[in-house]
């Protein structure tokens, strides 16, 4: 029966998250944003709440947070400082893509090290700046040479790179297979050959987003991935619910961006009276509100489908629509709350002295970030028209618009 | 936090759904034509709804959530997934058609008033008729809108004066849904402009009271099968016993609450209801490109439309997510004023919003007539739902009251 309600536990986490993002993300905002990453006490207080392995399997000893709890987790994260579901130590997206497509096995083997270690970092290195002209598929190669594979290549938009224990690298096995001929290999930190260049982003400061080189990089047989069968649907499964992740920190991001400047107009006043007392900027506030309850209602109930699918209650292309839906709306939605944010500030709002101009710069960070709203739009429509979903046309990539993952 | 339906709810809506597209969209843009329902068909859907258990997810009024102090008297929480299920219901009726559910037999939106304020003898007397409807159709009718009073509900002018065990009415109310054909009315009168709120009276008006007479009957854009009417009260004399609530109810400024309380339950339902409307367009443009646009060889319109036709299909998802939440709320106990006027302003909007981009996804096709072919019927039913029961504008002053500080009023 729907019921929008968390439950005792989800709220218990919800409280004690929302505190430490009230208490400590948002008040330390602009020192993560020039320290690019968070201090060491406020990662070690992540750590000790037990937010570094939310994203770890039962399996691998990590809670096994169903999907419910991960986006509530992440929207309270994020509305202390968008920045910090990136900047908090843990696996990350590793963690969610390793889960996606390995087996039970592997997936203890790679993530057992996050939970023993808490306060390491993954991170995923996928994207690519140019796509390769003659063939579909990456630039980056993986040739099998003597008895271990050799990778050569730069990948691109890698967030967390630069503090990453653990990479895991797509790189092309097979160039005549082209977007099916991709592999995954597990990249440990300090392999010779590997090099990583932080870059400076619009946003998201306090994560810390790289270039990933690889220089004849040499890896054993045991690092690629590739076994299961359905690898690219596993693949596609990834983007999609890490891209609802990016979905629910939206969600935070509009609830602290709209707070924030509804407080401001309550008490900025013009013409006699508090500016928000006028029908422009009230009204303007109240579809922000809207937007709000819209976007959290999405991604929860998204979220959910996730967990029914795993219990048999409803079908992937379910939860793959209702995803698409989320995280297209709710992109969207942040980019609003954000540009409305600084414009009710007016002057104000461009300085750097009020958060509001780095929510906005956020919002626009956020929708680069796991889908664009073009793919996953173009994913929900092939859904509903009965279209096979073919995946290397649907996941981000330089041949469409890349994403930081 | 779960978001599956209940088996009720599947079946409901199932069965809803099968007979809308078998049995009332074949019908519906001859009912539009012709500007009404046959009563026959009426009849059977009478039937229907209570062979149904009762007036489930087939009826305009919503089940009345538990107030927080009728919480705290029993000492726990009130559940129920009455209004929820009213919606989903709501939604498929209007996916079949929109001017049905406004025709159906029932006390309309005059329920929830009497229901919310009625005194025990009113609620008896007024809904009484409804209980056996085998050979008799019967209506109830909400008149609060005024030619020079629609959104500013305080400004009405309709007046009210007591004289001896009587009240005198004296005024006009318009577009009133069902209104000539209700067997009662409620009707919205002041005692004195100058009291604004506090001055506000409803009255039950009985058909045939004498003094009370139907005006024109309205020529619409849209749910032309649906009687929108005029009402005109000349000198007309209503007994004590019809004052909504009684005296007593009038001492504070309840008179006034009474119609604003009507508005939370039945946003939402109003609000699903657009969301049904705006899904069968969406629906149908989603077909057409199906039939036409996906062809063997690739054709350049596809991957914009495809993202078109997107857009639309998480507007609506959105708006559904808003309204199911008001309701829930309301099934819960928990005040959510705020939560239904937010509903109906982005569910108005998106299935507009539907309806527009459907046709443009059509093309010319899309704007053609037919049995089958009720785009542009859908496109003509729309806009009013973001109109009545509440403009999109006044939903944003009700949330904007709610969310800024100190905001009484603009």
């Amino acid at each position: 029966m729907i019921d929008f309600a968390p439950n005792e536990d989800q709220q218990a986490l919800q409280d004690a998250v929302r505190q430490f993002a009230k208490t400590v993300l948002a008040p330390r905002a602009r020192e993560t944003e020039k320290l690019r990453g968070f201090a060491p006490d406020v990662q070690a207080t992540a750590v000790e709440m037990g937010l570094s392995i939310a994203s770890i399997p039962e399996s691998a000893g990590g809670p096994g947070f169903p999907f419910v709890t991960r986006v509530l987790l992440e929207e309270e994260l994020a509305a202390g400082d968008p920045a910090a579901a990136y900047a908090l130590a843990g696996p990350g997206a590793f963690a969610l893509a390793i889960t996606e497509i390995c087996d039970e096995a592997r997936c203890k083997h790679f993530l057992t090290p996050f939970v023993e270690h808490p306060d390491r970092f993954g991170a995923v290195a996928w994207g690519e700046a140019k796509p390769v002209a003659e063939r579909g598929g990456f630039g980056t190669s993986a040739k099998w040479i003597g008895n271990s594979f050799t990778l050569d290549g730069t990948k691109s938009y890698v967030v967390g790179a630069s503090r990453a224990d653990t990479l895991l690298v797509f790189a092309q096995v097979d160039d005549a297979a082209e977007w099916n001929g991709v592999g995954a290999f597990v990249v440990p930190k300090g392999t010779h050959g590997l090099s990583i260049e932080r870059v400076t982003t619009l946003g998201l400061d306090g994560a810390d987003i790289a270039s990933v080189r690889l220089e004849h990089v040499r890896l054993p047989r045991a690092s690629y991935l590739n076994e299961a069968k359905d690898w690219s649907h596993r693949l596609l499964r990834f983007f999609v619910k890490n891209a609802l992740l990016v979905a629910a920190r939206c969600t935070g991001l509009q609830r602290a961006a709209i707070e924030v400047t509804r407080d401001y107009v309550q008490t900025r006043t013009a013409f006699g009276k508090p500016i928000g007392h006028f029908q422009a900027v009230a009204f303007n506030i109240s579809d922000r509100f809207i937007d709000l309850e819209a976007s959290r209602a999405m991604v929860h109930r998204a979220a959910f489908l996730w967990d029914a699918v795993a219990a048999d209650q409803a079908t992937e292309n379910e939860a793959f629509l209702a995803s698409c839906r989320a995280i297209g709306f709710a992109q969207e939605a942040a980019m609003r709350a954000g540009n409305d944010a600084v414009q009710l500030h007016g002057g104000a709002g461009f300085m750097r002295d009020y958060p509001v101009e780095k929510y906005m710069r956020d919002a626009k960070q956020l929708q680069v970030c796991g889908m664009t709203t073009t793919q996953t739009d173009q994913l929900a429509s092939r859904i509903e028209l009965g279209l096979p979903l073919e995946w290397s046309l649907l996941i981000p990539s330089a041949e469409s618009q890349n994403v930081f993952v | 936090m779960d978001f599956l339906l209940s088996d009720r709810q599947k079946a409901l809506r199932e069965g809803i759904h099968g007979f809308a597209a078998s049995v009332i969209r074949p019908q519906a843009l001859s009912w539009d034509l012709n500007a009404g329902i046959p009563e026959p068909f009426l009849k059977q859907m009478v039937q229907m709804a209570a062979q149904m258990g009762g007036q489930l997810g087939v009826s305009l009024e919503p089940a009345v959530a538990a107030t927080p102090d009728e919480m705290s008297e029993s000492g726990e929480k009130k559940k129920s997934s009455a209004n929820l299920t009213a919606l989903i219901g709501a939604e498929e009726m209007a996916w079949g058609d929109a001017g049905l559910l406004l025709c159906l037999p029932g006390p309309g939106l005059g329920g929830p008033p009497v229901r919310a304020s009625g005194t025990p003898e009113q609620k008896e007397r007024f809904f009484g008729i409804f209980k056996d409807m085998s050979e008799t159709l019967a209506w109830g009718a909400y008149g609060l809108t005024e030619p020079g009073a629609g959104s500013d509900v305080a400004g009405i002018r309709a007046s009210c004066r007591k004289e001896g065990d009587e009240w005198v009415i004296n005024g006009r109310k318009c577009f009133i849904t069902n209104g000539a054909r209700a067997a009662w009315t409620v009707v919205f009168a002041t005692i004195d402009p100058a009291l604004g709120r506090a001055g506000h009276r409803a009255f039950v008006v009985e058909k045939g009271t004498p003094g009370f007479g139907v005006g024109r009957i309205e020529e619409k854009m849209g749910l032309r099968a649906s009687e929108t009417a005029e009402l005109v009260f000349e000198e007309c004399r209503i007994p004590s016993a019809n004052l909504l609530g009684g005296e007593e109810s009038y001492r504070s400024k309840e008179g006034f609450m009474t119609a604003m309380k009507t508005f939370d339950n039945t946003r939402p339902l109003v609000a699903s209801m657009a969301v049904g409307i705006g899904r069968a367009a969406y629906e149908y443009a989603r077909d057409f490109v199906k039939e036409n646009y996906l062809l063997p060889r690739s054709i350049p319109r596809y991957a914009a439309i495809a993202e078109r036709l997107a857009k639309v299909g998480r507007q609506l998802e959105a708006a559904r997510m808003v309204t199911w939440r008001a309701g829930w709320m309301a099934d819960q106990g928990i005040p959510n004023a705020k939560e239904a006027s937010m509903s109906k302003a982005i569910a108005g909007q998106a299935a507009i919003n539907a309806c527009i981009e459907a046709i443009d996804i059509c093309g010319a096709e899309g704007t053609i007539a037919g049995d089958h072919r009720l785009l542009e019927k859908w496109f003509r039913d729309i806009k009013v739902y973001d109109i009545f029961e509440g403009t999109g504008n006044i939903q944003r002053i009700v949330i904007s009251k709610r969310v800024i500080e100190g905001l009484k009023g603009f």
